[in-house]
């Protein structure tokens, strides 16, 4: 190869990595201020309502869907909020948890799976949902970092923290989906006749649930139970930790499993697996983990006589 | 190793470096790329190198053994050697379970009950890929169209170059093997356009099929539970998730051969822009479908032999062509309805009497479609019983709203899908391949064209899955 082909491969290399590095910070820079004027949307909207409010609640629940559609807090506090949301499991909530002002009485109430708790798999990659905020918050950053969670082109491509969420942010920029004055983080489900054919068509077809018959805790969901346990205790702030009921369970060892775990730990924990039991019917259901709102009305009542018998 | 993995960010631009440093020893160069090839696909399974090793060494042997073989007998004799090694290996290895299980149901049949036979074999990565590529060059030289190479190191690299070793396209030794040969030579051009069709290539595998993918797998994860609108989105997202994902995987390879200059041949020329099944046929996968083409119909008598026989080669063609794709009945009815169809347009296309329907005119874009988009239901499909589910599902017409699930995915993919679109609707347009898109460009164009395709990468790209045609 000749001189004049290697300045070629040079100087289109480094004009790609120099344009690249400029629109992609002008991207982000405008993303962030974009974004930042949203408060409502699961994608990031939520989470800046959370940042704004989490200083002046008394009452917060964290988890994944099955605490977002379960769990009213405004029936249990007037200033309170429900950070629950898809797909989060316990490295999500736990990064938000260290982010609550130091020395404020709050409550927490927190949902865990036992699925998770005993997965080998479990990497705490839902902390990746909070990747918009890794180049601007310092405890963010730490925990992806300490997850070993971070992409490292994401050090050079700032842009990549808005991997997936950009149509989002414009929508909910232009046109919010709600008033977030008004919201108070719980989104219960209104099931649909569509929905409610298909959780009839699921369950005419039940196959059987093959039961995880390992557990051993996975080491992040310890790491992560420790610290939440820890930066309570430190902070003011009681944490309850809960698990969502369940259409009809069929695995009984896990729940018996992580009560031991959280008893050990010594950590105040309810199993709320089977909660209908004995008193089931189809409307409470959205699927087989998922409450309705009728379900979830319920579900809130018992929650909040156990806060207020606290 | 994945193209749209870290590993290879880092293994390429190293190959690349190497690569050119050494190129003025043309042996040191291509031992060098034989190695990194075999790095390139130890870093799947090491175990199954052996295969490729294997294969390579038996067709060396064999293409000189022809070349040389006096007698027709002899040249025939060493090319079933070929045949039946490189055939065996992937009968074993992709298809002995598929056939000890249609046994075991044929004989459930007739009430015997065969012990199971099934054996826990893994499929290697791109066995059909080099299994066909290898093939080629004995049939070649058996034929007398190539001449064998004396080379082993230059022939070890053209089976296992890793640019095209996983999922192609399928090289044939008289286009591959002369530059593994020859000196190569740095070109602008080639390097201009390498650049550009892989990250395009990049952008249509882990934006828009990835993104496609998650619809697609929600609904055919769980056939019996959607409506007949979800299933017809789902196969019509799959379509096109099928399509960008291989279309992805052929650009990445035909780039980066290119940045070490190689030039590969097409693999897809906008294959759903079709008036025909056949001109799909000449557009889609076209490495394979001109390798069945040469290797299968013409061996099987083409359209030489009168015209049921060519109908006959035309199925035989297409239901091998989909057994090719995977050990399942979904795979063998894809094909079936690929050689009917082309079957039919043959028939039309030699019958005078219907020359009103030889040319269907711009209805024949949506009619190829819908024929091509009806057979992804089985390609697709987990078993015959999924497939056939899905096409009850969708004759109940229940046309009530389609399941969307997140709608922000949904949204995604279709904007996503969108510009893909709109990119093949203006190479179409333009009459521009994509293989000499950018090869005049300045350097300050290819820095910013490849910059914009970067960010909208780093912006919608998808959660890695593996290519579609890695199975396969």
């Amino acid at each position: 190869m000749n001189t004049i082909n290697l300045k070629h491969i040079i100087k289109t290399f480094a004009l790609i990595l120099l344009i690249t590095f400029i629109i992609d910070k002008i991207v982000f820079f405008a993303l962030n201020t974009i974004s930042d004027k949203v408060y409502t949307g699961q994608s990031i909207g939520k989470l800046n309502h959370f940042l704004k409010i989490k200083d002046s609640v008394d009452f917060i629940v964290f988890g994944s869907s099955r605490a977002n559609h379960n769990i009213d807090p405004i029936k249990i506090s007037k200033k309170s909020f429900n950070m629950g949301m898809d797909g989060r499991k316990l490295a999500y909530p736990a990064t938000l948890i260290k982010l609550l002002p130091k020395g404020k009485k709050q409550v927490i109430l927190l949902h865990i799976d036992t699925e998770n708790a005993f997965s080998k798999d479990y990497s705490g990659n839902d902390i990746l949902a909070l990747s918009s905020k890794y180049n601007r918050n310092k405890i963010i950053k730490n925990e992806i970092d300490k997850l070993n969670q971070s992409n490292i082109i994401q050090k050079f491509y700032w842009s990549l923290s808005y991997n997936n969420g950009v149509l989002g942010i414009i929508k909910n920029f232009l046109k919010p989906n709600y008033d977030f004055k008004t919201y108070f983080g719980y989104d219960p489900i209104y099931v649909t006749q569509n929905q409610k054919n298909i959780f009839k068509n699921i369950l005419t077809k039940e196959i059987s649930e093959k039961c995880n018959e390992n557990f051993s805790l996975n080491n992040i969901y310890d790491n992560s139970l420790n610290e939440i346990k820890f930066f309570c205790e430190e902070n003011n702030k009681t944490i309850i930790f809960f698990t969502s009921p369940k259409f009809n369970d069929i695995c009984k060892n896990d729940n018996i499993k992580l009560n031991e775990v959280m008893k050990n730990k010594k950590i105040k924990y309810y199993d709320f697996t089977d909660y209908f039991k004995d008193n089931n019917l189809f409307e409470y259901w959205k699927d087989k983990e998922h409450l309705s709102n009728k379900g979830a009305d319920i579900f809130t009542n018992s929650i909040k006589k156990i806060i207020i018998a606290r | 190793m994945l193209f749209n993995s870290f590993e290879f960010l880092i293994f390429f631009p190293l190959v690349f470096i190497l690569y050119w440093l050494l190129n003025k020893n043309l042996r040191k160069q291509n031992i060098l790329l034989l190695i990194s090839s075999y790095i390139f696909y130890a870093w799947w399974d090491w175990r199954f190198l052996s295969l490729i090793i294997l294969s390579s060494f038996i067709d060396f042997i064999a293409g000189s053994k022809i070349f040389i073989s006096k007698t027709k007998r002899q040249r025939k004799n060493w090319l079933l050697v070929s045949l039946i090694a490189n055939l065996g290996l992937l009968s074993i290895f992709k298809y002995y379970n598929f056939f000890s299980e249609s046994f075991a149901d044929l004989m459930n049949i007739f009430g015997w009950q065969p012990n199971d036979l099934t054996l826990n074999i893994i499929l290697p990565v791109g066995i059909s890929f080099y299994t066909f590529q290898t093939l080629s060059y004995t049939i070649d030289i058996y034929r007398k169209q190539f001449e064998p190479t004396k080379d082993l190191i230059s022939f070890f690299t053209y089976i296992a170059f890793f640019p095209q070793l996983v999922a192609g396209p399928i090289e044939r030794a008289s286009n591959l093997l002369p530059q593994i040969e020859k000196k190569r030579i740095f070109k602008k051009e080639w390097f201009n356009a390498g650049i550009i069709q892989i990250l395009v290539g990049l952008f249509r595998k882990i934006v828009i099929a990835d993104s496609l993918g998650v619809y697609v797998d929600t609904i055919y994860g769980d056939i019996g539970v959607y409506n007949t609108t979800s299933i017809i989105l789902a196969t019509f997202l799959y379509a096109f998730q099928i399509y960008y994902d291989f279309t992805g995987y052929s650009d990445i390879a035909i780039g980066t051969a290119k940045l070490l200059g190689f030039k590969f041949n097409q693999n897809f020329n906008l294959p759903y822009f079709s008036k025909s099944l056949t001109e799909f046929w000449r557009k889609w996968h076209m490495s394979l479908s001109y390798w069945l083409r040469d290797y299968l119909y013409i061996s099987l008598g083409g359209n030489r032999k009168g015209i049921k026989i060519t109908y006959r080669n035309l199925m035989l063609t297409m239901l091998l062509g989909g057994l090719w794709h995977g050990a399942n009945w979904t795979f063998i009815i894809w094909g079936g309805i690929h050689g009917l169809v082309l079957s039919l347009e043959k028939y039309i296309k030699s019958n005078s009497h219907s020359h009103k329907l030889k040319n269907f005119g711009v209805f024949g874009y949506p009619i190829t479609f819908t024929i091509v988009l009806f057979s992804w239901i089985f390609f697709r499909a987990q078993s015959l019983s999924s497939a056939t589910l899905a096409i009850k599902k969708i004759i109940q017409f229940d046309l009530s709203a389609p399941f969307i699930g997140d709608i922000n995915s949904v949204v995604n993919s279709l904007m996503v899908l969108s510009i893909g679109i709109l990119f093949d609707l203006y190479l179409f347009n333009k009459k521009i391949d994509l293989e000499n898109f950018g090869e005049q460009f300045s350097v300050l164009k290819i820095a910013i064209i490849s910059s914009i395709i970067i960010v909208l990468v780093n912006l919608f790209y998808s959660t890695s899955n593996n290519f579609i045609y890695f199975q396969f």
